[in-house]
């Protein structure tokens, strides 16, 4: 098996490098699930969204003005995955924003931001789509955003410093993304002597060589951003309830 | 600045009602993911490219521009399906032995992976088709009518009108930076891309909070209500929609056993 599994690694890992490189997080394309898994996921995305919007709603009720912040925390987000991530290989990859706006406006408000900016990519940018909205809404803003914020939340009680928890929370949550986006084309096409497993693996190693550095560039950067927001925008965070400390890159 | 959204406002079907565009690429796209049939997809790519440069008017050079655009997830996510290895020998394995590995594909591999790449683009032709035809606040129009919950709507339509602002911010602030020497090392692109981030979240933050203000002063009660384009719903267009999609059904189910190679 791992004889095996280094081969797939080597193989994979040589076509990927020969595909064009832009590398967007990573969305499956418009069409590419069957229809029967395409309603799964869109109906296990559903709950998610339900909650997300009771949250909302309940918080604008308080505040009416939470709305509009909401609001242009979408279209940051939105802008933030149109950026361009500086890399040392040439190939230029695109944050997600999932860590940066999940550890700012939390992961119950991120799964319906997630869904808008899902479908604006979709629509405006030609990048994912409609019929596999619920598919990448559920990796990228339900798994994502909860995975990131764990983590946020777990390094900051066990004590460790500000950017590591603000890394750890940024490029695992892209990792999560990336992996809950292969489980899901791998439970689409499993292999034929391999099933699941095997197919789980192919999926994963082929899209490693753009996930991977962009999950790392996107640690960083966000580390960076987090940075300066505490120097810079303290007002805003403590109106967001993030704790304010010096955080060094 | 997003072309594709340049188009939605500027084409030939601009003025028919949005209800028509959007049942004609739900309708197509549905037929196309439950199509049994290659033949019948690539029937289906085939009519909405089409109806979009022909009829919506989209020059075909900018239309094939965009149809490349899925190519690399296309591409990474068919050879992941097509090609397979095994440590053994195996006859079931067209394809050529690499470091003692057979690499190949197998036939029924084979078959998945040229369906897939016909149904990818058959339903990716009909949200092309939607997308370069009828303006984001148009379908949000609709979505609002087939009652989406109030919040997701309000929340969509302000952040469509934000996204354009924050991309001139983000572009000033760029032009800004290189013109200051900005991103002319690795580091100093981590650095500058951070500036340039949390700079365009403090502005986001402050045109929130500008919003609630202009708003409220124009008496802003929760709700943001717009007037909007009047548009007709055609029977004669209805009738078309319904036609070209019947033989598309027809042609997909008819070429249903074709495709045992």
């Amino acid at each position: 098996m791992s004889r095996k599994l280094l081969g797939a690694l080597g193989w994979f890992g040589l076509v990927a490098l020969l595909s064009p490189g832009q590398a967007y997080a990573m969305h499956i394309m418009e069409g590419f699930l069957p229809a029967p898994h395409a309603i799964l996921w869109a109906i296990v995305t559903l709950p998610f969204l339900v909650a997300g919007l009771r949250s909302i709603q309940n918080t604008v009720k308080e505040a009416p003005h939470l709305k509009m912040l909401l609001g242009l925390a979408g279209a940051f987000v939105f802008v933030l995955s149109a950026l361009k991530l500086p890399s040392v290989t040439g190939s230029c990859s695109h944050p997600t924003g999932v860590g940066l706006g999940t550890i700012l406006f939390r992961p119950a408000a991120m799964s319906v931001l997630g869904i808008i900016v899902l479908f604006f990519q979709a629509v405006l940018l030609a990048h994912g789509g409609l019929t596999t909205l619920g598919a990448n809404t559920f990796s990228m803003a339900v798994v994502g955003p909860f995975v990131s914020y764990g983590l946020y939340k777990g390094s900051c009680r066990l004590g460790a410093p500000l950017a590591v928890a603000v890394f750890l929370a940024a490029a695992l949550g892209d990792l999560a993304t990336y992996v809950t986006t292969s489980a899901q084309l791998a439970l689409a096409f499993p292999a034929q002597t391999g099933g699941f497993w095997e197919s789980f693996v192919k999926f994963n190693a082929i899209f490693a060589v753009t996930q991977v550095p962009l999950a790392i560039g996107e640690g960083l950067l966000t580390v960076v951003v987090f940075n300066l927001l505490s120097v810079y925008s303290r007002g805003e965070l403590r109106d967001l309830s993030i704790p304010v400390r010096e955080v060094r890159a | 600045m997003i072309h594709i959204d340049q188009y939605a406002y500027a084409n030939r079907l601009r003025a028919v009602h949005p209800g028509e565009k959007l049942a004609f690429a739900a309708i197509t796209a549905g037929i196309c993911l439950a199509s049994p049939s290659l033949i019948g997809q690539l029937a289906i790519l085939m009519t909405m490219a089409a109806a979009t440069v022909a009829i919506v008017g989209i020059p075909w050079r900018f239309y094939l521009k965009l149809m490349l655009v899925p190519a690399a997830f296309l591409l990474a996510g068919i050879v992941t399906v097509a090609v397979s290895f095994s440590s053994q020998p195996d006859p079931g394995l067209h394809g050529i032995d690499l470091w003692g590995f057979a690499v190949g594909i197998r036939d029924r591999d084979f078959v998945v992976a040229s369906s897939l790449v016909a149904r990818s683009l058959g339903t990716v032709s009909c949200l092309y088709f939607l997308s370069l035809s009828t303006p984001m606040v148009e379908i949000i129009g609709v979505l609002k009518r087939c009652r989406v919950p109030a919040v997701l709507v309000e929340l969509m339509t302000i952040i469509y009108r934000f996204i354009f602002v924050l991309m001139e911010t983000t572009r000033q602030i760029h032009t800004a930076q290189v013109s200051r020497l900005g991103y002319h090392s690795l580091s100093a692109s981590y650095r500058d891309l951070g500036q340039l981030t949390s700079c365009l979240f403090h502005r986001s933050m402050l045109k929130s909070q500008m919003l609630f203000v202009t708003l409220s002063s124009r008496c802003y009660s929760g709700e943001i209500r717009v007037l909007e384009p009047r548009r007709r719903l055609s029977l004669r267009r209805g009738l078309l929609i319904g036609g070209i999609d019947a033989v598309l059904l027809a042609v997909a189910l008819a070429t249903r056993g074709w495709q045992r190679w």
